[in-house]
């Protein structure tokens, strides 16, 4: 069986990339919708980014797990 | 094979090896490595830093004492009232010492010649995870009872009966188990990958301009050099967010434990 | 299973696996830096913090107390300098009354005076007109006379004659004025 396509390197590296893709979604939109939120209630602001840091670490921790998941398996 | 391919050949990109230290010197305990030094060195740096600020306060302060004041109100405002309300002053000090040591320990990992993000060793951030997880599980159970605190993690009110045979579960793995792992897995791997980062582009700096200079890959060199001091200073920036988000989940976790409803 | 093996094999210790070692430093350090910044500089200055408030809240009652105190100093410093006003108002009023007084005497004096010399220059005229009146008197009687006797003694034959000599004893009168005076 010829080898048409190979791609070399560390599996853990693409397993990350992949792992990312989510959590980079969900950070974009969690800053997103933050900044919106500040646009339209200047005055909510220490709410909105305490919140918003919340959702930050909540959807980090995803990537983390990615981050690391090769070190573990 | 191109040219540039030639040259990358032998180039090694710096792995998690570069994590592992020996021995400071021939003889050595083997604990007694960089980053165990640098570890106590900081902690160090942190009493006497904050003993030059806050060891004889005056009403009207000057120099250190206003350094200090600055760190200590920005804990207090944006981290400790936020989530802790009226109980705020109580729980400044271990705040305040987390968040003092976490960031001088992640600003080593900019320093010339220390050059290594204390936490970037998982161990350094566990041992703070696990201090607040057992102050957390602690104090939940001491103010809301034993059989309370659970039911208020895994069963929080107000919602349709089904939906708790999903949530429980949930709720309870994510509180125990995944929140302590993040907690200390989040600190860790920032620093982790930051110094990975910066080793990696620092040593394309170095060896496409100083160990194989060639035309093509000199180029690349440069960029090697203009990513490392942009990435140092997106590093520091990182740093203190870590050092301020590990706070501030320590005090939400406090927060939490403390009133039931949240 | 063995995957896991080669790649720790390949990459030494995975970098999730504490060492022991630095959990017992990690741990020491902390606990280090929480009793020395934690327990002995944090009540510090938090008690330095509150004092400041305490103080800045006290520098405030204190300003308001000095703001009363000026409002009061100044309240009376009016009253003075109103009183004041008057009194000076009082006193001028006064001294124009006196100098007004001063200013009818002295009027009443100066008249009084002018009267009295007035009077006087009366009196002189008087006794000088008496006087001149007298020798007048006694003046006319004589040259009368002599005028009588020298018309007497000359011839009186024509009107022309008499008016001369009328003539010559008039320009003889105007030719000795200080004997008529």
């Amino acid at each position: 069986m010829s080898v048409l396509a190979e791609v070399s390197g560390n599996l853990g590296a693409v397993g990350y990339g992949l792992a990312a893709i989510g959590p980079g979604i969900g950070v974009g939109i969690i800053f997103g919708q933050g900044v919106q939120a500040i646009a339209r209630q200047p005055e909510a602001y220490g709410l909105i980014r305490q919140n918003m840091l919340l959702g930050f670490v909540l959807t980090e921790a995803l990537a983390l797990i990615g981050l690391v998941a090769p070190f573990i398996y | 094979m191109t040219p540039l391919m030639l040259v990358a050949d032998d180039f090694k990109a710096p792995g998690p090896s570069i994590f592992d230290f020996p021995p400071l010197y021939d003889g050595a305990p083997y604990w007694l490595t960089k980053p165990v030094l640098m570890a106590i060195f900081g902690a160090i740096v942190v009493c006497a830093l904050a003993w030059s600020a806050f060891a004889n306060p005056k009403l009207v302060p000057r120099g250190m004492q206003n350094v200090g004041e600055m760190g200590y109100q920005f804990v207090r405002d944006q981290v400790a009232r936020p989530f802790l309300g009226k109980d705020a002053e109580r729980w400044m000090p271990l705040l305040l010492s987390l968040f003092f040591l976490i960031l001088l320990w992640n600003f080593f990992g900019v320093v010339p010649l220390i050059q290594i993000p204390v936490a970037s060793h998982i161990a350094f951030p566990i041992v703070f995870a696990i201090t607040i997880y057992v102050i957390k599980i602690y104090l939940g159970i001491k103010h809301q009872g034993l059989g309370g605190y659970f039911k208020n993690m895994m069963f929080p009110p107000g919602l349709p009966k089904p939906i708790y045979v999903l949530l429980a579960p949930i709720e309870f793995l994510s509180n125990l188990i995944i929140a302590p792992f993040t907690h200390a897995v989040r600190l860790f791997a920032n620093m982790f990958a930051g110094h990975l980062i910066l080793a990696f582009f620092s040593m394309v700096g170095f060896w496409f301009l100083f160990e194989k200079l060639t035309p093509l890959g000199a180029g690349l060199g440069v960029v090697g050099v203009i990513m490392t001091v942009a990435m140092t200073g997106f590093e520091m920036f990182i740093q203190f967010l870590q050092a301020f988000l590990f706070t501030m989940l320590a005090a939400m976790y406090i927060g939490n434990s403390l009133h039931a409803d949240h | 299973m063995t995957l896991a093996a080669t790649f720790l094999a390949a990459e030494g210790e995975s970098p999730l696996l504490p060492h022991a070692y630095e959990l017992v430093v990690g741990s020491f350090a902390f606990l280090v830096v929480f009793l020395v910044v934690g327990k002995i500089l944090t009540p510090r200055i938090q008690k330095t913090l509150a004092e400041r408030t305490e103080a800045i809240e006290g520098g405030i009652k204190k300003a308001e107390d000095a703001q009363a105190e000026a409002q009061r100093t100044l309240e009376q410093y009016r009253a003075q300098l109103a009183e004041a006003r008057q009194e000076a108002a009082r006193l001028r009023e006064e001294a124009r009354e006196q100098g007004a007084a001063i200013k009818a005497e002295l009027r009443e004096e100066a008249q009084a005076e002018a009267r009295r010399i007035i009077e006087a220059a009366h009196a002189q005229i008087e006794a000088d007109r008496q006087q001149a009146f007298t020798q007048l008197r006694g003046e006319i009687g004589r040259l009368s006379t002599e005028l009588a006797s020298r018309i007497v003694g000359e011839s009186l034959e024509d009107e022309a004659r008499q008016r001369r000599i009328v003539d010559r004893f008039l320009e003889e009168l105007e030719g000795r004025p200080e004997a008529v005076r």
